[in-house]
């Protein structure tokens, strides 16, 4: 199975001087666990920022969720692999950077995102159909 | 199990019928499906021969049913199934008629939506089809159930996203806004219903023990 077949297109993004506050607010209102930073300028790259982010790197430190800014605890460069690959490379991104999603991307343009729910949703629903007859 | 334990004629008559109902239904859904990507509306008019095609099956389900075949306390459970999925075969039917009075084209990105989620309605029709086979051979039905509930879910959530796009969308008059809002409400309740069958089965499954 490729990727762009399980992939979700619903992309957030977020500036990067945003504060944390508006983050987690986006991540509660649009029920997602992630967002994609936007580049600061033109020699910027896109990032991104996860929950796991939110709790370990402002949470759990007390930082103030106001005044600290996206762009302080954001990921970049993004985990990005083309749309025809097998969600098994994926998957294998996943385990050798410890991390739970990768970005779908075609050519420069960032496509969708799948997270290790897309991967198990699929897998799931991959077995019952195959489990026909057995 | 069905087969297993009441394998008389009668039941076998129910058990093709109710095969055939789900196809039925897997064909109204992919029909519904085409009509909706090219945007066709004289396409749409299969739908609803579909559904009175599952109509009769119904009948004779239930016909058959009450004429002898299956246990007693397994008839209203079988029969409550075979109505859940009818209801299916409505919210399409009701789908594809609002279709028929949409505007000339939805904008692109609720378009995009609406197709995703009739092609996500017809995989559930398939999976619903698979499990009903479930019940009469080694398969894990429960696994059946879980996909599912996972394609419910999916819908769910392009759901929430087209209704806050519609939010936004200015509308012409009543109707207009009337017209659309039905239609996505329809389209999106099928798949509950689909899940509702599937527990149904479940129900099912767990008399028969």
């Amino acid at each position: 199975m490729k990727v762009d077949e399980i992939m979700t297109k619903k992309l957030e993004t977020i500036a990067a001087d945003a504060s944390i506050y508006d983050a987690i607010e986006r991540m509660i209102d649009k029920r997602i666990r992630s967002l994609l930073v936007k580049p600061r300028d033109e020699n910027d790259v896109y990032g991104v920022i996860t929950v796991r982010d939110i709790v370990f790197k402002v949470l759990e430190k007390n930082l103030d969720l106001n005044k600290t800014k996206v762009g302080e605890i954001t990921s970049k460069p993004l985990v990005c692999i083309d749309k025809g690959m097998d969600v098994e490379y994926a998957v294998n991104l996943m385990t050798k950077f410890n991390i739970t999603r990768v970005f779908i991307c075609d050519g420069k343009e960032i496509m969708g995102i799948i997270s290790l729910l897309d991967v198990m949703s699929s897998e799931l629903i991959k077995r019952a159909r195959e489990g026909r007859g057995a | 199990m069905l087969k297993n334990v009441f394998g008389g004629s009668t039941e076998q008559k129910v058990i093709d019928d109710i095969k055939k109902h789900i196809q039925t239904l897997s064909s109204a859904a992919d029909c519904f499906k085409k009509g909706l990507e090219e945007w066709d509306k004289d396409h749409m008019y299969c739908v609803s021969d579909l559904e009175r095609e599952g109509d009769s099956i119904r009948r004779e389900i239930i016909s058959t049913i009450y004429e002898g075949a299956f246990l007693p306390f397994l008839r209203t459970n079988i029969c409550r199934y075979v109505e859940i999925v009818d209801e299916a075969f409505d919210a399409l039917k009701d789908a594809a008629f609002e279709f028929n009075y949409l505007g000339p084209e939805l904008e692109e990105e609720i378009r995009e939506d609406c197709i995703r989620i009739a092609g996500i309605n017809k995989e559930m029709c398939e999976m619903l089809a698979i499990a009903f086979d479930t019940l009469f051979n080694k398969g894990d039905l429960r696994e059946k159930t879980l996909a599912i509930r996972i394609y419910e879910k999916k819908v769910d959530d392009i759901k929430f996203e087209l209704i806050s796009k519609l939010r936004k969308k200015e509308v012409k008059d009543f109707w207009e806004g009337r017209i659309l809002s039905d239609f996505i409400a329809y389209l999106t309740h099928i798949s509950d219903v689909i899940e509702d069958a599937s527990d149904y089965l479940h129900i099912m499954n767990l008399s028969m023990r």
